[in-house]
């Protein structure tokens, strides 16, 4: 995608300021709440449109509720579920918290630390560690990143989660040590095999016994140690340290922070990324960086409209959370798991692939079956959800709400005769179905969040 | 002008609930839409990959009857000349399993002896993972070798999905990817069809209404929309297919499949590929879940034999439903096991952990017979077979010869191939 405004990358990264030709409209506001959130109710689209752009970022970034009163009560049925080996019941906790909590741009950076740290449960076999894990990722989602690395090394879960529960002196880990690198900081192609050994051999000493992080000094091996070109004496310390000093490493999360919150598409140039990554390195404060993208001309631009793929919790998640929703999140966490993301269990170390690898044939219509049970499972406030009641005023015509629910979910992004099609053919069947006009309803919001329109965030 | 539901069924995939699904295409899409054929430049060939869990007793599955080393190590579980199916002088199939032995006349079954590999693993996980990995020792493989080769061929934009898991167990680790997504499919038996499939029309067309396109995303300059409507178009034509597929199915006589779990499986198995949706790869698994399964430490004999009579009975099942669509040239279906079992019988009527084993192959191009020569039981490897033949050559060949893919970007070794099919 190429637009020609953007060329110019101060321009790109400065507030967004609508224009004829960049309206704030509801398709800006619902982009917005995708990225920035999972998706909006109808009511908060309305209120986000009334405050224009810049103050609707304000109350993602710093929601009026009462933030830590929330997460400290999630965190007391996350500890009562954090035990034994499986991570399934944390999982459903977690996906509450998705669906309830009044930050939801922390949640979603969460899940964004999640993917990058990848630590997997398949390999750490205890919930009570991945429960710590994640929280530490919480703490300082949009926070520090100098603290959350320091902390990742400081958590047990990191060293058995990557088979180096034991830095032997004789034995120094090295796919630990390339992990490290090429993962969590300088990334692929910026380090050499000279420093996979110095790191693997300035962690050696570290051992995790009964799931505590021990420092044994006879087994650490100290001594000179050259890493990236500089000798030294290397601890996991200064180690870290190092790593946090190299631009590459601000340049490589600046580039993951871009293809989460703006485009999986076409990735840009360095230069373009710059001055995030210069802003970045300065103090690695995540939380400035992350404002600084959601208040630009490049998240409003089509650059990054529809321009990522929902994974399946951001499918899922969108979809409950936009009709002012709940569901049982038990059952929620195996069939996102089926389509590819099992929360606490990321495939390998680069976390979920994302982007195109979350689509094939399989689960599309995984995706289709999934919106049916949220839709047909999903209750309000009141008892059981109503798709006339989520999309607005309680004095429109009933014929009225399948439009409703379009401007909802797609906010115009489908072409007409598509949805024409779409919405005569769902209130039919659904009324053949069972006669009852909610069916048809649900038929019709099933279809329309089955659209390809729909994958795309 | 009122539209027609296309169609209206019911599927599992991945979830444990059977919903009604209708097309979410709208009537641009719909119209366009285009069934799945194979695509051009794969070939179409179709392996069948069946996990025995737990450890199959391999000597009791193929029995050396002339062997006195084998009747004095089994006390108990020996099994009698005169009631196994003989191969020839020398083998007989477990007499629970009249089934292999037809097969195996018939040529359509070839028993690979001895397959293993070096400083075998004796525990389950450890051999499973080693068998799952292709990469032996080590522990931190991050992906399987199907896995390796889902994402060495997939390509969203050109490719589908190479390889499914069908099944109600976990999906295995061979299976695993770094990048795609493997889906698992329960089961296709249940599928509720409100019309038939000959009321599904194409839509009429239409002249669009005038609007302003301003509004809606165009695919024209929008890639990531027109690879979901392309993704979006084939999962629904797929869909269709396999609808068909289950309806033809109900009318024609169908092939009796005897009422095993794993017969079912089988039976989906046959759906998805008669369905043609280029999918060369199933997984499957028999015998996972704890009790009841291969790994027979203690009273043996008979669960054994009710295991292989359902393996058995199952394959031939399958056998006849892919022959009688002549699919049978087209499909090889593989067994493989973490390890063998100890030849000497422990003092619980049951045998232990061992090494080396007999893998079968199932289809319609195979040279047929016996390859290798059947294991010592005296030179032992711990108290099980020594192996002959790598598990990495039969994977490899597989990859190379039957499917066409390369197998030393997926193995990350080349490997002698294994001479069992037809035309190699």
């Amino acid at each position: 995608m190429s637009w020609e405004p953007l060329a110019d990358p101060a321009w790109a990264w400065a507030p967004f300021e609508p224009s004829a030709a960049q309206p704030w409209d509801l398709r800006q506001a619902g982009h917005l709440y995708r990225r920035a959130a999972f998706g909006a109710t109808r009511a908060q689209l309305d209120q986000a449109l009334a405050a224009g752009p810049q103050r609707a970022i304000d109350a993602l970034l710093e929601p009026a509720a009462d933030v830590a009163a929330f997460n400290r009560s999630a965190d007391t049925y996350e500890a009562a579920a954090a035990s034994g080996a499986s991570t399934h019941e944390l999982r459903a906790w977690w996906l509450r918290r998705m669906i309830e909590t009044p930050h939801p741009l922390l949640e979603r950076m969460t899940l964004f630390w999640h993917g990058h740290f990848a630590l997997s449960n398949a390999r750490v076999r205890s919930a009570q560690l991945m429960a710590d894990h994640v929280q530490l990722l919480r703490r300082h989602a949009l926070g520090s990143f100098r603290e959350m690395f320091e902390g990742v090394l400081a958590d047990p879960a990191v060293y058995l989660g990557l088979g180096a529960q034991a830095n032997r002196r004789a034995r120094p880990n090295l796919p630990f040590a390339r992990t490290l690198l090429e993962q969590f900081t300088l990334g692929a192609g910026q380090f050499t095999d000279q420093d996979i050994q110095a790191v693997a051999r300035a962690f050696t000493g570290w051992f995790v016994f009964q799931q505590d992080l021990r420092y044994l000094e006879r087994e650490h091996d100290s001594g000179p140690n050259r890493l990236l070109g500089r000798a030294g004496d290397w601890d996991a310390r200064q180690v870290a340290q190092a790593l946090l000093q190299q631009p590459a490493t601000a340049r490589r999360l600046v580039r993951q922070l871009y293809r989460w919150l703006i485009a999986e598409e076409d990735p840009p140039a360095d230069a373009f990324l710059e001055p995030l990554a210069v802003e970045l390195a300065r103090d690695y404060q995540i939380g400035r960086v992350v404002e600084t993208m959601l208040r630009s001309n490049a998240f409003f631009s089509p650059l990054a409209y529809r321009q990522r793929v929902k994974s399946p919790v951001e499918f899922a998640i969108g979809l409950v959370r936009s009709l002012g929703a709940t569901v049982g999140t038990t059952q929620l966490g195996a069939a996102l798991a089926d389509l590819g993301q099992d929360l606490y269990q990321p495939p390998t170390v680069a976390g979920w692939a994302g982007h195109r690898y979350w689509l094939n044939r399989f689960t599309v219509l995984g995706r289709v079956q999934l919106a049916h049970t949220l839709l047909a499972t999903s209750k309000g406030p009141n008892g059981p959800w109503d798709a006339a009641l989520a999309v607005g005023p309680q004095d429109r015509p009933t014929a009225a709400v399948p439009q409703l629910l379009a401007d909802l979910f797609l906010e115009g992004d489908l072409a007409e005769a598509s949805q024409q099609a779409l919405l005569a053919g769902a209130m039919s069947a659904g009324a053949d179905a069972a006669q009852r006009q909610p069916d048809g309803l649900i038929e019709c919001a099933a279809r329309l969040v089955a659209t390809p329109e729909y994958q795309l965030s | 002008m009122p539209i027609r539901r296309r169609d209206f069924l019911k599927i599992s995939l991945g979830g444990s609930t059977l919903l009604a699904l209708s097309s979410p295409l709208g009537e641009s899409l719909s119209q366009s839409a285009e069934p799945p054929a194979p695509q051009r430049h794969d070939r179409d060939t179709v392996l069948v990959l069946l996990q025995l869990s737990g450890g199959n007793d391999g000597l009791n599955t193929v029995v050396p009857f002339e062997d006195d080393l084998y009747h004095r190590s089994r006390p108990t579980l020996r099994l009698a000349a005169q009631r196994l199916h003989k191969l020839d002088a020398q083998l007989g199939f477990h007499p629970d399993a009249p089934a292999f032995g037809r097969l195996y006349h018939e040529g359509q079954l070839s028993v690979l002896q001895g397959v293993g590999y070096p400083d075998s693993d004796r525990n389950h996980d450890g051999a499973m993972r080693d068998w799952h990995t292709a990469r032996p020792g080590l522990a931190l493989c991050p992906t399987g070798w199907v896995g390796g080769a889902i994402d060495h061929v997939y390509d969203a934009a050109d490719r589908d999905l190479p390889a499914v898991f069908v099944g109600s167990t976990p999906t295995p680790f061979n299976l695993q990817t770094e990048k795609a997504v493997v889906p698992a499919i329960r089961s296709l038996s249940d599928w509720g069809l409100a019309q038939s499939t000959a009321d599904a029309r194409p839509l009429p067309s239409r002249k669009r209404p005038a609007r302003s396109a301003a509004a809606a995303l165009p695919s024209q300059t929008h890639p990531l929309l027109a690879l979901a409507q392309h993704i979006t178009r084939r999962a629904w034509a797929s869909a269709a297919r396999l609808e068909a597929v289950v309806a033809e199915g109900r009318r024609a006589n169908p092939v009796e499949y005897p009422p095993f779990g794993l017969a079912g499986t089988l039976q989906t198995v046959a759906q998805l590929i008669r369905a043609n949706l280029g999918i060369r790869i199933f997984a499957a698994e028999f015998g996972g879940g704890g009790i009841g399964g291969f790994d027979t430490h203690a009273n043996q004999a008979a669960n054994h034999g009710a295991l292989l009579r359902q393996l058995s009975e199952s394959i031939v099942a399958f056998v006849a439903d892919l022959r009688r669509d002549r699919l049978l040239d087209r499909v090889l279906l593989v067994t493989f096991s973490e390890f063998g079992r100890t030849v000497a019988e422990n003092g619980r009527r049951g045998t232990d952990h061992g090494a080396a084993a007999p893998l079968f192959l199932v289809g319609g191009k195979l040279k047929g017979g016996l390859i290798g020569s059947h294991p010592s039981l005296s030179d032992l490897d711990g108290g099980g077979l020594k192996f002959q033949t790598d598990f990495r050559r039969v994977y490899a060949t597989l990859l190379d010869h039957w499917l066409g893919f390369d197998s030393l970007a997926i193995l990350g070794e080349r490997f002698e191939p294994v001479d069992f099919l037809e035309s190699i």
